[in-house]
């Protein structure tokens, strides 16, 4: 990278690479946040929204950074406190590490290790532990009834997660991102001079719906909103919090349900594969594609109730995911 | 004091008749007779009421104790118990249990009807009278500290009600650990986005299971009671209706004061005034409900989403029509004692279309809204058979409106005790079986469709109205005297349910008492009755499915 060599290079490149990583990632949220989501939850709900500052009310987003970095930052009596000051850390940074093995496109692509997989898994998964912590360390009884609803959806739903994500990586034969992008790019069939290629979005549909909807779970959109669930619990989690946490916890969020987005698109959706634009623009597409249908979501679909919920998550989603990759597993094993 | 019914003297006499017959059911009890205009009266002793109300109920069909009014004369408190027949709204009957000043004790109706639980606690928080055998005879309005009842003759209003810290009792205990167990106790308001206003839910919870809920009410309590009778009845009344279920139901409450006053004074309203507010009352209920099944939506999904933001956007065809209709977006103070204040508006093709044209897309929008709540499998999962009320436990909560029609009781003041122009259009009185939020969802979906059918058939009248007979207030007197010691309680079909008003006069231009029979205060109280045994979410679902107006409950 950058013609550097050695430790040095590593280093340097590594820095470099992570920099313009999260700077992306940061920018992104920031659209994302104050302006995008607002933009998309109007046109799905016949408004306009901001567009008063700035262009297409573009600077809304300068204005609110202003907005919640003067705010007053509240410490309720009786938080226990260093849990509580780490858990909007931990959540923001959990989803962030995971970008380091996620390939962009275009040469960028930070780390590269062979169970890149298990990687990413492991790092969005810390963030259930922040937002346990911010449950348990709030002292408040609905940010502790948010932080239980978050464990029991996390348990229930982060199997069939990552049992759906096995059955890509038995087909892929690797735990290596760049190697699991590299086995979509085959062709699958060519039909009338257009070659498919073999995603496995359309190698298994199946798994790829049962992926999306554990996805929805893990990083807590609706109608799986549970941690959160305001009209129920106020915020859940996130009732105590203000001013730069606050701002902490939604950037978490946000980039989680970013991770979330690049994690379907490496496994299921060809990673930055795609015609005439540069790879990692399509890359950049397929991540919003998602966040978009995050907020479609939350638009139309009615949340479920907590029991509902891990019903569907122990007694339907565990069972169908195991079956896939049974399902998967035999079929591999036939065919190669 | 005399029976004054209205109408021919056949049916006079067959009202007469019914009440004798009532008598003879409980006369061993009835010391004398206190007829009021609306139902004769029986005056009972204070110890037995129970055994009245009781056999009333059994007996002569009285199954809906609408409202328990209290007030205090120069020689004694009475309670009033005004009873109702769900088959029948027009068979009535009050039950007055005078108790001496010195010592206002009266038999609590509790155990009877549920629904006297919290009327009674109100009657002991506003007027003073005490209630033996009742369950739980605390302040409801009030906060616990208050000194006197403000309703009470002696009362000082110029007192201040300045509570030292040390006297404070904080209603709140600081710890709520349950001695043993392992429930929790969870304040759910007064503020929290779930209540639709200031509403505190003293909830006890196991995990988040539901153990018990306790609905903590009064914080906007605004005496709309007291205002009323240091008001005039010819003027000054009119604008606080607005004020009760302030949710765009504004014409629907005015006609309550409008229908009580009218039956009391004996005043006319000419025919095309009649039309007219039954129209402007059937638009005020598509927006009040277009309001609810948003709200509900909204607690159902939880964010501000696209349901909740269609059904406002609907509203607003509404709201827009009331402004020409009125002048006003929320306070219309548009009826009049005879009528209303002035005609539709200039010019009347263009006033007609816009009301068709929202009539034309009404249907569409219908559709939409099924597509996306009644039809959504995730929403049935969430309704379908939680928040269930039985309809026995409902009307011993004396519940109303879409909340009773919701549990498959049919009872709807436009077609049982008509008034206005209703009992002459062809409409239909929606009910559902299913006794669940689901149900009182679909019921407040098909109202709007009736609604709709009302209010065209009304366009179509006024359309063709001669331009000669658009008389839009009978004669009215500048002041209004009604006869010493008159008594009425009428209700009409609000938003939410009966909405009733008991007045008494005094013979001065001034109502002596003036009370508020609010749906809304009545079906709050089946809500542990829904929850209880259920999740948060549930008793969220089925506190936004009750529908109510902190404003009315609180009045």
């Amino acid at each position: 990278m950058l013609g550097l060599d050695g430790v040095v290079g590593a280093v340097v490149g590594g820095l470099i690479g992570a920099f313009i990583i999260a700077n992306v990632m940061l920018t992104t949220t920031a659209i994302a946040g104050p302006w995008a989501k607002r933009k998309i939850t109007a046109s799905f709900t016949d408004r306009i929204a901001v567009n008063r500052v700035g262009p297409f009310g573009l600077l809304i987003i300068v204005a609110d950074a202003v907005r919640l970095l003067s705010k007053e930052l509240i410490v309720p009596d009786g938080v226990d406190r260093p849990a509580w000051d780490l858990a909007p850390i931990v959540i923001t940074f959990s989803a962030l590490i995971g970008f380091a093995v996620i390939p962009f496109g275009s040469g960028l692509h930070l780390a590269d290790p062979e169970t890149g997989v298990v990687f990413v898994f492991a790092a969005a998964s810390i963030a259930s532990i922040g937002v346990v912590m911010a449950g348990y360390a709030s002292n408040n009884k609905y940010s502790l009834l948010g932080g239980l609803r978050a464990i029991a959806s996390n348990i229930a739903y982060e199997i069939p997660l990552i049992v759906t994500a096995a059955s890509v990586v038995i087909f892929a034969g690797t735990l290596q991102m760049s190697e699991i992008v590299a086995v979509q790019r085959q062709p699958l069939v060519t039909f009338a001079g257009v070659t498919i290629p073999q995603w496995f979005a359309i190698v298994n549909p199946f798994a790829f719906a049962l992926f999306t909807l554990a996805n929805l779970a893990e990083i807590g959109r609706n109608p799986f909103d549970l941690p959160e669930a305001p009209t129920e619990i106020v915020a859940g989690f996130q009732t105590e919090y203000s001013s730069v946490y606050f701002v902490l916890l939604y950037l978490g969020e946000f980039i989680h349900i970013f991770l979330g987005g690049a994690i379907a698109a490496t496994l299921f959706l060809g990673g930055p594969a795609g015609p005439v634009l540069p790879g990692f623009v399509w890359f950049y597409l397929k991540m919003w594609a998602f966040f978009l249908f995050t907020q479609w979501a939350r638009s139309a679909v009615p949340r479920l109730r907590i029991d509902q919920f891990l019903n569907a998550g122990w007694k339907g989603m565990l069972v169908l995911s195991f079956a896939n990759l049974a399902l998967t597993a035999i079929l591999v094993g036939v065919i190669v | 004091m005399s029976l004054e019914e209205p109408g021919p003297d056949a049916d006079a006499a067959a009202v007469a008749r019914a009440a004798d017959e009532m008598e003879a059911l409980v006369g061993e009890h009835v010391l004398s007779r206190d007829d009021h205009l609306n139902a004769p009266g029986y005056v009972v002793r204070p110890d037995a009421v129970q055994d009245v109300l009781g056999t009333l109920r059994e007996e002569a069909n009285l199954d809906h104790l609408s409202c328990v009014t209290a007030q205090e004369y120069e020689d004694r408190y009475e309670s009033i118990y005004h009873l109702k027949s769900y088959d029948d709204p027009t068979h009535e009957a009050s039950v007055v249990v005078p108790t001496p000043k010195d010592d206002p004790r009266s038999e609590s109706a509790a155990p009877v009807f549920r629904t006297a639980d919290w009327h009674e606690r109100e009657a002991y928080d506003l007027v003073g009278v005490e209630y033996e055998d009742h369950p739980d005879l605390r302040r409801i309005l009030l906060p616990e500290t208050w000194q006197g009842h403000p309703l009470s003759l002696d009362y000082d209003q110029e007192r201040p009600q300045i509570v030292p810290l040390r006297e404070h009792a904080n209603p709140l205990e600081d710890d709520q650990k349950a001695d043993e167990g392992e429930t929790m106790y969870l304040n759910i308001g007064p503020h929290h986005p779930a209540t639709h206003g200031v509403l505190h839910l003293k909830t006890t919870l196991d995990g988040e299971q539901v153990i018990d809920v306790d609905p903590d009410i009064g914080y906007l309590h605004r005496c709309e009671e007291q205002l009323c009778q240091n008001s005039t009845y010819r003027y000054q009344i009119m604008p606080y209706p607005d004020r009760w279920d302030y949710i765009s139901a504004g014409l629907l409450n005015e006609w309550a004061y409008a229908r009580a006053i009218e039956d009391m004074a004996d005043i006319e309203v000419p025919e095309y005034a009649q039309v007219i507010r039954t129209m402007g009352a059937e638009l005020c209920r598509i927006a009040a409900h277009m309001l609810a099944v948003g709200t509900f939506a909204l607690d159902v999904y939880g964010d501000f989403t696209a349901i909740f933001m269609y059904a406002v956007r609907d509203r607003e065809k509404v709201q827009n029509i009331l402004e020409d209709l009125t002048g006003q977006r929320l306070m219309f103070n548009y009826f009049r004692l005879g009528g209303v204040v002035w005609d539709l508006p200039d010019p009347r093709e263009e006033f007609f279309e816009s009301i068709r044209d929202f009539l034309d897309h009404l249907p569409g929008s219908l559709e939409e809204y099924h597509d996306l709540i009644s039809a959504n499998e995730i929403l049935q999962v969430r309704t379908v058979d939680t928040g269930v009320l039985p309809p026995a436990v409902a009307k011993s909560y004396g519940a109303t409106g879409p909340v009773a029609r919701g549990s498959g009781v049919d009872y709807d003041l436009r077609r049982d005790d008509p008034y206005g122009y209703y009992d002459e259009l062809d409409w239909d009185v929606v009910t559902e079986d299913g006794m669940d939020n689901y149900s009182r969802l679909l019921v407040r979906l098909r109202e709007v469709e009736e609604s709709a059918k009302i209010i065209e058939q009304c366009v179509d009248l006024l359309e063709d109205w001669p331009a000669d007979d658009r008389t839009i207030q009978s004669n009215v007197p500048r002041t209004i005297r009604p006869d010493d010691d008159t008594e009425i309680y009428r209700a009409v079909e609000a938003a939410k349910g009966e909405l009733g008003i008991y007045m008494r006069s005094d013979g001065t231009e001034q109502p002596a008492r003036f009370k508020i029979r609010s749906p809304c205060f009545s079906n709050l109280q089946t809500l542990p009755e829904m929850s209880n045994g259920e999740y948060i979410p549930d008793l969220v679902a089925s506190l936004g499915s009750l529908d109510i107006v902190l404003g009315e409950v609180d009045r």
